[in-house]
């Protein structure tokens, strides 16, 4: 899990550039219907894309910020002409569900195996002393019995 | 012959019906004659079935456009096979499509089990009729695809241009019958339940259909993304829409299952998992067939709007109800003693595979719903697009990758120190010395930088596998490498047919990756003779060429491509304009290599101007998607073709019925 966690913040990595118009045309959804972004959008003169971009190249102009452009757009659209959901409100049962669903699962998981992994060990009788004369057969045996489990 | 095919389904819908009924009474009652007559009225539901299947394709075929699905889905000059397409193309014909493929599985189901499986057999027929039932029953009452117009229509509408592509001839028919099928495990877990048989006959019995209904979902997904890519020309091949989700998400779920299973024939354990695995890849079968028919949720792929939404909700809430309600009733006799005694153990990885798998597949539906959640909760519409979920599902992929690499070589039970370096010491120097490699060649860190190099890791613990599997027979035999090798596959199928599919999937991920983060893109408006750059090539925009026929129209920009100033080839993307829809379409140009695609799009083009506005954009990799497609294919022929000791038993006793 700690390596699903270390990938999710390098994911969630800010940032350092100066916000591209392509990475701003991948946060807007175009509202043609094609239900691709702005920037996947290749419809003909699509009449909502090709006005977006055109605001999204004037605005950048205006060295206006990632976060005013894309404000600007959901103030005039509304929250759906976002590409993904913002991290705010209800919004955020969007991006913490299927993490959460999971952790709660690995732990539940962990336990459980933990728990009955103590119990099957606790439950094993101590091994009986064999004769000492046994002891090759009885690491000959583990070893086929090895093999037996690697080949399966 | 329009309302025989009419009448054909109302009587399949009969026959069906009875089907369920007596197949119920006589395991209930234990009366054989009730069990056949319930198996006698499947069959009977398949021949009518394809009796009315038959008279629509031939309405089709034959421009009988006085029915409303044949002048809505075809015209007269249609290719013709564009118009067997039609078939499953439209609503209508697309649900009596899954009935003739639910049938037929019946059919086989039954032909297979005639004389095995019989106390399980009642439950498994009932059960796929009753599915039967509710398709015949949305044909019959809901959306009858015999329909007739009040005045006959002159000339069809033509077939959605969209769907005039070849890949639009094999998707939807593979998706259909991966989702279908996945209805076979789900009926034999029914059965088991139902009969308290919970040990590993309905398992076995299953594990063909299982792989099957995985291939085919797998096919699905990916003609899916080849049809994507050529059609839509936007570059890519997944844009995460939720017709999309909706055919990935049972795929991810039956991974998991296949995964799963294997520890419950060896070890006796997870047997509640395995039973709710297969309940849920037969529900988001449904789930899925719901979310391309309701309209509650937007769509590129999309069927028309219609009523048939509470219908499938109602059909999901039962099929919940009674496989939970019977998984709960059998709860104490699915509990087994097996446990998992070391988190460093085959055992624990296949169980954290099935986590992540069932967690990616969790992740894909809660994105796909939350905007009508958020409808509803709050009153807002959002959108969850792309961005999301590549950002949820590329740290679990690239974990699922990893774990891929773990599970087939970890030992069972507990591993111990000596176990890990004799397993691991290869691959992960593999992967180390990849991991050290690739920034030297210029590749950056990041998920696609972690996917090549546990790609490597993985690779190595596949050939370490083939390469000790044949050392160890030659040591015993003294067989030149390739008979060994061959001799231990053959031995071995669904193990090494199992690494080979872990081959494709390496391919495929190596190939999203890096199509991912590494496209190259340009745009720029051209005229006569003037060239832009792209990647490693020039492009220089020759003419426009028009073409017409009766069907359609189309300019096409010829342009001619050079890398290093030598012309390699010319490439002609286009735009059609098709007539009786009345709609525009983008016909890529795409040339693929086995390092890059050059993929080219004619944005506009203005012929006052005579400027041609060209979209390139150069995809990496691409094409190893596709490759590690036929691979998973081959990997999934050598795990189910059948052993030497089955097609020996097959032979030595005429009729014998094959061990699966």
């Amino acid at each position: 899990m700690r390596l699903v966690l270390l990938f999710l913040l390098l994911g969630a990595a800010p940032v350092l550039a100066a916000p591209t118009q392509q990475e701003i045309e991948e946060s807007l959804t175009c509202q043609c219907g094609c239900g691709l972004t702005v920037h996947s959008c290749n419809h003909i003169q699509c009449g909502s894309g090709e006005p977006m971009k055109k605001e999204i190249a004037e605005r950048l102009a205006r060295n206006e910020t990632k976060e005013q452009i894309l404000a600007a757009f959901t103030q005039r659209m509304g929250e759906k002409v976002l590409s993904s959901p913002t991290m705010q409100g209800f919004n955020w049962f969007a991006w913490v569900t299927p993490f959460a669903a999971l952790l709660v699962a690995g732990t539940i998981l962990t336990i459980v195996v933990r728990r009955r992994a103590v119990a099957t060990a606790a439950a094993l009788p101590p091994p009986a002393a064999g004769p000492p004369s046994t002891d090759p057969l009885r690491a000959q045996l583990a070893r086929e019995l090895a093999e037996l489990d690697r080949e399966s | 012959m329009p309302e025989i095919g009419r009448l054909a389904i109302c009587l399949a819908l009969l026959c069906a019906a009875f089907s369920v009924g007596a197949s119920l009474t006589g395991a209930l009652r234990r009366r054989r004659d009730f069990v056949r007559a319930g198996e006698h009225a499947a069959y009977a539901t398949f021949a009518l079935v394809v009796l009315a299947a038959g008279i629509l394709l031939q309405a089709l075929l034959t421009h009988d456009f006085s029915l409303e699905y044949v002048a809505a889905y075809s015209s007269s000059t249609l290719p013709t096979n564009y118009t067997v397409a039609a078939l499953w193309g439209g609503q209508k014909g697309s649900l009596l499509f899954w009935a003739f493929m639910l049938t037929l599985f019946t059919t086989i189901v039954q032909w297979q089990n005639r004389e095995r499986n019989r106390e399980l057999m009642p439950y498994v027929t009932a059960t796929l009729m009753i599915v039967a039932v509710f398709f015949l029953g949305l044909v019959t009452f809901i959306t009858d695809p015999f329909e007739r117009l009040p005045v006959p229509a002159m000339e069809g509408a033509d077939l959605n241009p969209l769907l005039q592509n070849y890949w639009m001839m094999i998707h939807p028919p593979s998706l259909y019958t991966g989702y279908v099928s996945a209805s076979v495990p789900f009926a034999f877990g029914m059965a088991a339940l139902a009969t308290g048989r919970l040990g590993d006959q309905w398992i076995r019995s299953t594990r063909r259909w299982a792989l099957f209904s995985w291939f085919f979902l797998s096919l699905g997904n990916l003609f899916g993304a080849m049809w994507a890519y050529e059609v839509l020309g936007w570059g890519g091949y997944w844009a995460w829409d939720p017709v999309e989700n909706a055919a990935f998400m049972p795929w991810l779920v039956s991974t998991a299952y296949l995964h799963s299973v294997m520890i419950q024939e060896k070890k006796d354990m997870l047997r509640v998992w395995n039973m709710v695995l297969v309940l849920l890849t037969f529900t988001l079968t449904i789930f899925g067939t719901f979310l391309t028919r309701s309209g509650v949720i937007s769509s590129v792929h999309s069927f028309t709007q219609s009523g048939l939404g509470p219908f499938f909700i109602g059909f999901l809430i039962l099929v919940l109800l009674v496989a939970g309600g019977l998984v709960a009733y059998r709860l104490p006799e699915l509990r087994t003693t097996g446990t998992i005694e070391s988190f460093l153990s085959r055992e624990a990885a296949f169980l954290f595979n099935n986590l992540i798998l069932v967690g990616i597949a969790f992740a894909v539906f809660w994105g796909t719903v939350f905007p009508v959640l958020s409808e509803w909760v709050r009153g807002v519409k959002i959108t969850v697009g792309p961005p999301f979920f590549n950002r949820v599902n590329a740290p679990l992929g690239v974990a699922l990758l990893f774990l891929m690499g773990v599970g087939p070589v970890i030992a069972w039970r507990r591993a111990t120190p000596k176990n890990l370096w004799r397993a691991f010491a290869f691959p992960v120097g593999s992967g180390l010395a990849a991991a050290v490699v690739l920034p030297l060649v210029g590749v950056p860190f990041g998920y696609a930088y972690a996917t090549f190099a546990i790609g490597v890791f993985v690779m190595g613990t596949i050939v370490q596998e083939f390469w000790r599997g044949m050392r160890a027979r030659q040591a015993l035999l003294t067989e030149s490498a390739p008979r060994a090798l061959a001799r231990v596959v053959g031995k071995n199928r669904r193990r090494y047919g199992g690494y080979v599919i872990h081959v494709g999937i390496v391919m495929m991920f190596v190939g999203i990756a890096s199509s991912s983060m590494f496209r190259v893109e340009a745009q720029q408006t051209l005229a006569a003779g003037q060239e832009m750059t792209a990647g490693r090539y020039t492009l220089r925009f020759e003419r426009i060429e028009n073409h017409e026929d009766g069907h359609m129209a189309s300019s096409a920009a010829v342009m001619s491509v050079f890398r290093d100033g030598v012309q390699i080839d010319t490439l002609k993307p286009e735009k059609r304009f098709y007539k009786k829809p009345k709609q525009p379409t983008t016909e890529v140009a795409n040339r693929s290599t086995l390092r890059e695609d050059l993929y080219l799009v004619l944005g506009s083009y203005d012929p006052q101007t005579k400027l041609a506005t060209i979209l390139a954009y150069v995809n990496p990799l691409v094409v190893w998607i596709w490759i590690g497609g036929l691979v998973l294919a081959m990997g999934t022929a050598i795990a189910v073709w059948p052993t030497a000791a089955e097609r020996r038993a097959e032979v030595a006793v005429p009729g014998a019925v094959p061990a699966e």
